[in-house]
């Protein structure tokens, strides 16, 4: 979050690093070779298979039957692949439905939710009326508080507005909740555009209107493109707002269909693990398409340069 | 998708002169276009339900439409302070909570940050392992957990008892006594990368051209540690520190999805403890007074950030 931001043609993470002219791993200068290297990546690859072993375990029971869960090790590799447990997971998850709800929603919310956001922080970073940073801190508070705060009354205004279990009618909290973070990044990277820049324009001729959309916008864009991956991320796994707004089973988005897996008794972990894998495909998608922008847009943005 | 209308200079575009800014409409009403969509919606959806909320806490209200809110003014406060056991136990299992967050995943991240920054084998891989858990909604990771924590079949209590630690096994999320710890340890595994990748951001920040002069100086790693690295990481540090401490404040769904703050209400915490007051116990007052309490906790937490960030950008 931020103040200054450290503009986009800013190194982009650890790569495009000064480097020593020969790149050297595991030995000294000397070439002798480097115990305490050694050590640290035995140690950082112990930790990773550490962090690894909880998806190795989710994947082995995806494909297990019911059978074979209850009697065989957790560590064991499936005697039988039973693939059927993905088949499973979409009818019991529902997954086209919830699925289609979740895509709706993010599709929708993430990119009018951008622009919306980038208006917004263009008229407080640019236009600089009277007050505008008192603005700026009313709407960055809204970003680090905890939504659960106002999860009661909102459920009531939802109800007068009779927008409760309306897919459509959840985009309007989700577009709220997500706004006040991305003006804030949004704020400082715009605030970051020199002067001359616009002024140029200005004399050229452009509106207001023509400044923000062809000059600012398309400068914001690394920080707009990290947005992104973090709003469709937020967006896609949301639970608290969804599980009060949203009620017939055909409304549901996907985090809420996890619940449809386990019973007052028993929860079905075959196809329950095969559902959660699935669950997240689009968000690694997004993530892989949008991830070169990641780290250099508004993490890098993040702070105060 | 509803774009707000374009708003067109006000005053008539003189042909190119060599004045740079003409006098136009006062700022703040060229400014408003821009504004009103997004403020619109933050204040209704956003600021007006936490307001109300701490309207709320004032009053009695089962939360049905047919039930109108009575004033009771401090009452809420006074059952909540005085003789609500669980108020006090989510409480302090929150500040617990934070605590914890700020020592355990932020020191790890760090570590793994400084690790991950030097060029190795596996790099690239090691990263993308730490951050994964991340994507994940965090239900569907509670969910995971809750398996990997099975008593019988789980994969926690196997692998202790193939170590020979058979003593060591136990209900993870059934014990009173550890179940909050149970579930902290799945918040690590999922929050780890976030930081991390913050932290490996901030260190591109870190000066090259200081670590190679204060070496040629004769500094030791610690010392370049010391005196460059950690001077030119606190920044993002900072900003680590205050989104640990306010996604510490908001875990909910891990402990929905793990343990629904139970066993004997032993992993509940304020922001789930305001939720069941108002919707599985029907009362928005208790509720509101609950999250009042957050709301005045997170914001101690985080006015002296806001504060500091936007230090020195008066203009």
């Amino acid at each position: 979050m931020s103040a200054a931001v450290t503009m986009p043609q800013s190194t982009p993470a650890g790569d495009a690093r000064v480097k020593p002219k020969r790149e050297r791993t595991f030995t000294q200068t000397n070439g002798r070779p480097d115990y305490v290297k050694i050590g640290l990546w035995v140690s950082l690859m112990v930790t990773g298979a550490l962090w690894a072993i909880p998806f190795y375990i989710m994947f082995v029971t995806s494909l297990k039957s019911k059978a074979e869960i209850s009697q065989t090790s957790a560590w064991s590799l499936p005697q039988d692949w039973v693939w059927s447990n993905y088949a499973d997971a979409i009818e019991t998850g529902n997954l086209w439905t919830t699925g289609g709800n979740s895509l709706l929603i993010s599709l929708v919310k993430v990119p009018l939710g951008l622009l919306l956001a980038a208006a917004c922080a263009y008229a407080i970073a640019r236009i600089r009326f009277k007050f505008n940073r008192v603005a700026l801190g009313v709407i960055a508070v809204g970003s680090m508080v905890p939504i659960q705060i106002g999860l009661g009354p909102l459920f009531s205004t939802m109800v007068n507005l009779d927008l409760l279990d309306n897919v459509w009618g959840l985009m309007l909290p989700y577009l709220a909740f997500g706004i006040p973070y991305q003006v804030f990044v949004l704020y400082g990277f715009m605030r970051a555009v020199p002067d001359e820049i616009e002024e140029s324009a200005r004399i050229d001729g452009a509106s207001t209107f023509r400044v923000f959309w062809q000059l600012i916008l398309p400068l914001a864009k690394p920080a707009l493109a990290a947005l992104f991956i973090l709003d469709f991320v937020a967006t896609w796994n949301e639970y608290a707002m969804a599980t009060t707004l949203l009620q017939s089973q055909d409304n549901w988005t996907i985090p809420l269909a996890v619940q449809s897996f386990s019973t007052q008794f028993a929860t079905d972990y075959g196809p329950l693990n095969a559902f959660v894998f699935m669950s997240a495909v689009p968000v690694l998608i997004v993530y892989l398409l949008f991830q070169r922008y990641f780290v250099s847009g508004a993490l890098a943005g993040a702070v105060k340069g | 998708m509803t774009t707000q209308s374009p708003p067109r200079s006000g005053a008539p575009t003189p042909s190119r002169s060599a004045r740079p800014v003409r006098r136009r409409r006062s700022p703040f009403l060229r400014a408003l276009p821009y504004l009103i969509p997004a403020v619109g919606l933050y204040g209704y959806f956003l600021l007006y339900p936490m307001l109300d909320a701490v309207r709320l806490s004032f009053f009695t209200w089962s939360g049905f439409k047919t039930d109108e809110p009575a004033f009771v003014g401090i009452d809420n406060y006074v059952r909540m302070f005085t003789s609500d056991p669980v108020f006090w136990k989510a409480f302090g299992n929150s500040v617990i909570w934070v605590v914890l967050s700020l020592l355990v995943p932020m020191m790890l991240a760090l570590l793994l940050a400084l690790g991950l920054n030097r060029k190795m084998l596996g790099r690239n891989l090691l990263r993308s392992v730490f951050y994964l858990p991340a994507v994940f909604a965090s239900i569907t990771v509670a969910a995971m957990w809750r398996w990997l924590y099975n008593p019988t079949l789980g994969m926690v209590n196997q692998l202790l008892e193939a170590v020979g630690l058979e003593e060591w096994t136990r209900t993870w999320l059934g014990d009173p006594k550890i179940a909050l710890y149970s579930v902290f340890v799945a918040s690590v595994w999922q929050a780890v990368g976030f930081s991390m990748v913050l932290l490996l951001a901030g260190l591109q920040n870190v000066p090259q051209e200081l670590v190679e002069a204060a070496k040629i100086d004769g500094a030791n790693a610690w010392q370049v540690f010391r005196n460059v690295t950690i001077p030119a990481l606190r920044p993002t540090f900072i900003v680590v520190v205050i989104l640990t401490m306010i996604n510490s404040l908001k875990v909910f769904d891990l402990i929905v999805g793990m343990t629904g703050g139970g066993p004997a209400q032993s992993t509940q915490v304020l922001a789930l403890w305001s939720y069941t007051q108002s919707f599985t116990n029907h009362s928005f007052g208790q509720g509101g007074a609950v999250a009042t309490v957050l709301l005045l906790v997170s914001l101690a937490l985080v006015v002296p950030y806001m504060l500091w960030t936007m230090r020195g950008e008066d203009k």
